[in-house]
């Protein structure tokens, strides 16, 4: 009798069928058992209702043979309507079942390695118990197949029995305390300790932007810390009993849940290994998603995974999916006793292994034959593995890791130029590689150093009984497949393809990019609101900063002995003024301007315009005065906000509509106090003052532009639609590449010098 | 007696010989047959300078002597020219100087008190106080400048510009006001080549653009052939109309100095001698000379040229009525720098040197080189080009992507919006003269700071259509190709492969003539 025989007029649930092996084993149960109905529990999602899903589904280009000319069913609605019957719900609460159940395959599950452990939890163990309950709750006896993962077994090694994994951990003890860590962890990072941690943190970066900017980055920093540590808990507690990750270990828990309900239904355990893209069905090389190896073949393809922590020998437990569906519906059709579950290892290790080192030869023949074309630079050199054995990578990458550490220290602390951008940007491409090895090798070392042999005695057993052309559509004997020849012509063909096509998009992308890197687009006038556009000064339109232009100031008035004084007085207390800076530059400011006590106002403007002008414009960079111009030419109101002192503004009066700059108090005889009016405006400060600039009046932000030098002008930057990074620090460089703003980098005329303080030496 | 100039051919003799590259030499080997034109050597100075000033103002040509023009109650004036000349400037004290404080000694003596200096710079940039004190001294400059009686002109001051007329062309003459009203201006010039003087000195150094635009425009630049020749001149004749209208108003006496071609000296006076007669010493200088430079950073470098001044030795004064007064200036010039050459060539070579007009005290930007290549030095003849119709220039300058903000604000504009979209002058003019010329910000910092106006650098292109309209290929050696590219030329890394480059149109074997200046000269071109 044939399996579509034996399945004829049976109802099956499906759970995931929205998954990998849900997708595929629904679509083998429409192309290949025609008298069987399928129910899927599918979870709304956004608008979407779960028949909606479903129709999404079917419309996939793998189900189009099933409708249409020559098929029963006009289209895909009408395939939906005659087999499939849609249940819409969620398994984190299961709806009631149909009463008419024969079989229930649950594929639905957490994929991911290091799932947090509460969500582990709740979707492998507890998920699985209440779907159970709602089945015993339809009083049919459903035959209940589970698909769990050969990994259960976790860090056992030698040959793995097709029988309940070993152990007394008590899966009631561990969910209660799994899903207690949620609150614990939440509540420990809330503690006044950690909360100064990540503000101390966040303040040594963000404290020049400003408070709200630091407080926001605080609180992302404290999620984030959660989210680590709720990973962190479940593969520490895995790992104290015996497995390699929360994965495995939930998984392994909810088989437990399985085997206490198997005494009231007929149950089957099916264990697939590291299930891969398609050898036959829906088409060779099908995959959807990226699942384990994919992320570290296409790495490896790139050239930017230098080395494993593998051991050559090991075998690696790579399945077909449509091996593992073919095991599924066989199974489907056996009828488990109560009180014995059955156990199926569908895996290939037992009779067709396939070692690690074959693995990275077949990877490395694939890619040294198709290489990634990835620019003008040619095929990728290919990284050579010698495995030098787990412990050795680890110091690699630790070292790699001090390494960036230690440069990334460097280069947020010297001062900015261009070069030093294009280090940042190697330093955080550098970065990203690194996080995805520490990221890798951490979830799958465990996997590839594995010495475990899966017998699947079971599984042959099934494929062995199926009659006829079964065996053609349910095939699941995997020493049939031929390792290299499914590497090579299969899998990395079909898991490259979309990054292929991606990179020639990316190349084109590039290209433009890289041609109107630097390049403004046009300002063009607005009809119906009005535009901004606010220019930060120091650093951005001219090489200047404040202790500079202060001395500019000073010195004129000053005879030689003076001079020489006061620069010594300057010098000494640098080292204490560029930390202060690098606080809080509302204080650093204040330093500052405290020195202009006792001069007088209108002498300080008169040597602005009669000596310092001069130093000004010459120092004024020209790309810097078109895009001013070019903006007043379309209409734009243009703003210079800075933190400098009123009188050096002056030189710059005709070029703006608006200057917002720091006033310096004066007493009766128009002496400066040395204090300001107000406080100075600087990172949030500007932000509000732009914000309540356009409160009330026709200004539209979205398209305004903001141009600013420094990280304490991020706040600025992101109030406005159009902002630009002028000659950025490494600090606002990384968030302008972060948020795709325009960088451009205009340049002082390097005609003048540093080293001339007007009025004194210079001409 | 000093020896006139003169061409000589390149043969197998021939050391390599000195070209000017920017801030540096070369020294270069030419292929064999070169003309090389070598100005005359300087001649010799006047002795006494007082005298010889003394002697003009009181014998002066068709005028009565100045101190018969001077009474007390009237309004003096003063003009003078302002930086750009000579060059490189000339080493303390200034001729004007010297001429200034001799006007006003005859002025005291005859009682006048209303008296005004003005540095006659049109659209050049205004002088520092320091520049005008370099040019006047620090007695005149004591005495005027702080009660605001020594000033630069501001051709952008409306209240203080007066409409004269206009000429027979229908040019408007619009000069400044206080020149206009006075009852004597006297002009001090310092004629170093021989487009400066005449009626170029009142009727455009103190004048408007409205006045200026007449004659600095692409029409009449591309028809003045040459500059250095005011009767070949269509910009001059033009002044000169102007000067009719100007004289029927004010009374003007006229100043003309000439100066000799001594132009270097201490340890570059190697520059001005014939390689061939190079001493010991010279070739030791000219080696450390090379040496030092090659290995100064370009900000030491630039101070080391900008800090040179030069002799200068005068050469003749001559004062009174303007066309007589110029004339006897002109054969002053000529004697100093005419050189006859027997028919064009098919290739000229300049070497464009470290100073021009308009970047005393600045940074010599890619439009003012091709200026002084394309301009200056192209026109640097009597007749005839030295190089034939559609023929090729080959120039040496290193066109650095280097602007002075503070000086030239429009330069820079000018060279990245107006150049990127066209190079022809025409073109430019009718498209963004009026807009560049009217700028409110370029005004701002032309009367405010110390900026050239915002159309000087339009003026800079007219000056070179000339060149543009009548050379075939115009080649950079060991020039910036990015800066060179977009003014609409070409680079070549040297002379070899500038040759090879201008081969398709002047041949295999063309005829060459290099320009050995500075110092100048005026190729005479038979």
């Amino acid at each position: 009798m044939s399996l579509a025989d034996k399945l004829a007029g049976k109802k099956v649930l499906v759970t995931g069928v929205t998954g990998f092996v849900g997708e595929a084993l629904l679509h083998r149960m429409i192309g290949e058992l025609p008298d069987t109905t399928v129910v899927a529990i599918i979870r709304p999602k956004g608008s979407l209702t779960g028949t909606a899903r479903m129709a999404q589904m079917l419309k996939k280009d793998i189900f189009k043979p099933f409708y249409g000319e020559g098929t029963p069913y006009a289209d895909a609605d009408a395939l939906t309507a005659a087999r499939v019957e849609v249940v819409e719900g969620d398994l984190s609460d299961v709806p009631a079942l149909p009463r008419d159940l024969d079989i229930v395959v649950h594929c639905a599950g957490d994929v991911s390695f290091d799932p947090p452990i509460h969500e582990a939890f709740t979707t492998n163990v507890l998920g699985t118990k209440s779907l159970l309950e709602r089945i015993v709750e339809t009083e049919r006896p459903v035959h209940y197949v589970h698909i769990s993962t050969a990994y259960t077994a976790g860090r056992r090694r030698g040959a793995i029995p097709e029988a309940p994994v070993d152990h007394n951990v008590d899966w009631r003890t561990e969910a209660e305390a799994g899903m207690a860590m949620k609150a614990r962890i939440e509540e420990a990072s809330r503690s006044a300790a950690m909360l100064t941690k990540f503000r101390k943190e966040s303040e040594k970066l963000h404290r020049r932007a400003g408070h709200l900017t630091a407080a926001a980055d605080t609180e992302r920093r404290r999620t984030e810390w959660v989210a680590k540590k709720l990973v962190e808990t479940g593969t520490e507690r895995a790992r104290s009993l015996g497995w390699t990750d929360c994965y495995t270990f939930t998984k392994a828990l909810g088989e437990r849940v399985v085997e206490e309900f198997a005494a009231k239904l007929p149950t089957s355990i099916v264990r697939p290994a590291i299930i891969e893209s398609a050898v036959q069905s829906p088409h060779p090389g099908w995959i959807e998603g990226f699942k384990m190896a994919e992320p570290l073949i296409l790495a490896y393809g790139r050239g930017e995974l230098p080395e494993f922590p593998a051991s050559p020998d090991s075998v690696v437990e790579i399945i077909p999916v449509d091996h593992v569906v073919g095991a599924i519906c066989a199974v489907m059709a056996t009828e488990p006793e109560l009180n014995k579950p059955e156990y199926y290892h569908v895996s290939s290790g037992a009779r067709n292994p396939l070692t690690f080192e074959q693995l990275y030869a077949g990877v490395r023949a694939y890619f040294s034959k198709h290489p990634f074309d990835l620019g003008e630079r040619g095929a990728v050199r290919l990284p050579v593995w010698k495995f030098p054995g787990g412990d050795s990578v680890e110091s690699m990458l630790r070292y790699g890791e001090k390494a960036h550490k230690i440069a990334d220290q460097i280069i947020t602390h010297v001062p900015r130029s261009e070069r030093t951008r294009k280090y940042a940007r190697e330093l955080d491409v550098q970065k990203r590689r690194l996080d995805f090895l520490r990221r890798y090798m951490d979830l799958y070392a465990e996997y590839a150093q594995a010495e475990l042999q899966f017998i699947d005695d079971n599984v042959l057993a099934l494929h062995n009984a199926l009659e006829g052309d079964d065996r053609e559509k349910f095939w699941c004997d995997t020493s049939i497949v031929d390792w290299q020849h499914y590497l090579q012509e299969v899998h990395c063909p079909s898991v490259t393809d979309s990054l292929r096509r991606l990179d020639v998009v990316r190349k084109k992308r590039n290209k433009a990019l890289a041609e109107s890197a630097g390049v403004l687009k046009k300002v063009t006038p607005s009809d119906d609101a009005e535009i901004i556009a606010a220019f930060d000064m120091d650093g951005t339109l001219l090489s200047s900063n404040v202790i500079e232009t202060y001395l500019w100031m000073r010195l004129p008035e000053l005879d030689s002995h003076q001079r020489v004084g006061e620069i010594g007085a300057m010098l000494r207390k640098l080292p204490k003024l560029i930390s202060a800076e690098r606080k809080d530059r509302g204080t650093f400011l204040r330093t500052i301007y405290r020195r202009y006590e006792g001069a007088d106002l209108e002498e300080l403007n008169r040597i602005v315009d009669e000596v310092l002008a001069e130093h000004v414009l010459e120092r004024l960079s020209g790309a810097a005065v078109r895009r001013i111009r070019e903006h007043k030419a379309a209409g734009h109101r243009t703003i210079l906000i800075t933190g400098a002192v009123r009188p050096l503004t002056r030189p710059l009066e005709p070029l703006f509509d608006e200057i917002v700059a720091a006033e310096l108090a004066v007493d009766d005889r128009g002496r400066c106090t040395g204090f300001l009016t107000g406080p100075p405006l600087v990172g949030e400060s500007r932000a509000a003052w732009i914000k309540h600039r356009a409160r009330g009046t026709n200004i539209d932000l979205s398209k305004s532009y903001a141009y600013a030098d420094s990280h304490s002008d991020l706040p600025m930057l992101t109030t406005v639609g159009n902002p630009v990074a002028v000659s950025p620090d490494v600090s606002l460089f990384r968030a302008a590449r972060a948020a795709r703003w325009q960088i451009v980098d205009w340049k002082t005329p390097a005609t003048s010098s540093r080293l001339e303080i007007p009025g004194v030496n210079a001409r | 007696m000093s020896r006139p100039g003169f061409v000589l051919e390149v043969d197998d003799r021939t050391p390599p010989l000195l070209v000017h590259n920017g801030e540096g030499f070369k020294l270069e080997r030419f292929p064999l047959g070169t003309r090389v034109i070598y100005p005359p050597e300087s001649l010799p100075a006047v002795r006494d300078v007082e005298e010889a000033i003394q002697n003009a103002l009181l014998n002066p040509l068709e005028s009565e002597p100045l101190p018969e023009l001077l009474y007390a109650g009237m309004r003096l004036t003063i003009a003078f020219d302002d930086i750009s000349i000579p060059l490189p400037p000339m080493q303390k004290p200034d001729i004007r100087q010297r001429i200034i404080e001799a006007v006003l000694t005859m002025a005291a003596d005859a009682g006048v008190d209303d008296v005004e200096l003005i540095s006659a710079n049109a659209l050049h940039r205004r002088l520092t106080p320091n520049e005008l004190r370099d040019i006047v001294g620090e007695r005149v400059f004591r005495s005027f400048y702080p009660d605001g009686k020594l000033y630069n002109f501001d051709a952008e001051d409306r209240d203080n510009l007066s409409h004269l007329g206009q000429t027979r062309h229908g040019e408007d003459v619009e000069i400044s006001k206080r020149a206009a009203e006075s009852d004597l201006l006297v002009y001090v010039n310092v004629n170093l080549v021989a487009m400066d003087g005449g009626h170029k000195s009142t009727s455009i150094g103190l004048a408007s653009y409205k006045s200026l635009k007449h004659h600095h425009n692409s029409h009449t630049m591309i028809h003045s052939r040459s500059f250095m020749d005011h009767k070949a001149s269509k910009m001059h004749e033009s002044a000169w109309r102007m000067g009719e209208v100007l004289t029927q108003h004010v009374k003007v006496f006229q100043i003309e100095t000439s100066l000799n071609n001594d132009i270097f000296g201490g340890p570059l006076q190697f520059l001005q001698k014939r390689e061939w007669e190079w001493s010991i010493k010279d070739q030791a200088s000219f080696l450390a000379t090379k040496r030092a430079l090659d290995i100064a950073p370009a900000k030491l470098r630039h101070k080391i040229f900008t800090e040179t001044k030069s002799h200068y030795g005068l050469t003749g004064i001559n004062a009174g009525k303007i066309e007589p007064v110029h004339d006897k200036t002109l054969e002053m010039v000529h004697r100093q720098h005419l050189v006859e050459v027997q028919g064009q060539s098919d290739v000229a070579i300049m070497g464009v040197p470290f100073v021009g007009p308009y970047n005393v005290n600045s940074v010599m930007n890619p439009i003012l080189a091709a200026c002084m290549g394309l301009g200056y030095y192209f026109n640097s003849y009597r007749g005839n080009p030295v190089v034939r119709k559609d023929g090729a220039v080959i120039l040496y300058h290193p066109v650095d992507y280097e602007f002075s903000q503070l000086h030239h604000p429009s330069y820079v504009d000018f060279f990245e919006e107006v150049l990127s979209e066209s190079t022809d002058p025409a073109t430019i003019e009718a498209k963004f003269e009026k807009q560049y010329a009217e700028d409110p910000w370029y005004i701002h910092l032309y009367r405010t700071s110390n900026a050239y106006h915002g159309v000087h650098p339009f003026y800079m292109w007219y000056w070179i259509s000339h060149a543009l309209d009548h050379c075939g290929d115009i080649v950079w050696v060991g020039a910036n190709r990015k800066t060179v590219e977009r003014m609409g030329f070409r680079s070549a890394s040297t002379l070899q492969d500038a040759l090879e480059m201008v081969s398709h149109s002047v041949g295999r074997s063309p005829s060459i003539t290099y320009l050995h200046n500075p110092p100048h000269l005026l190729a005479d071109v038979r």
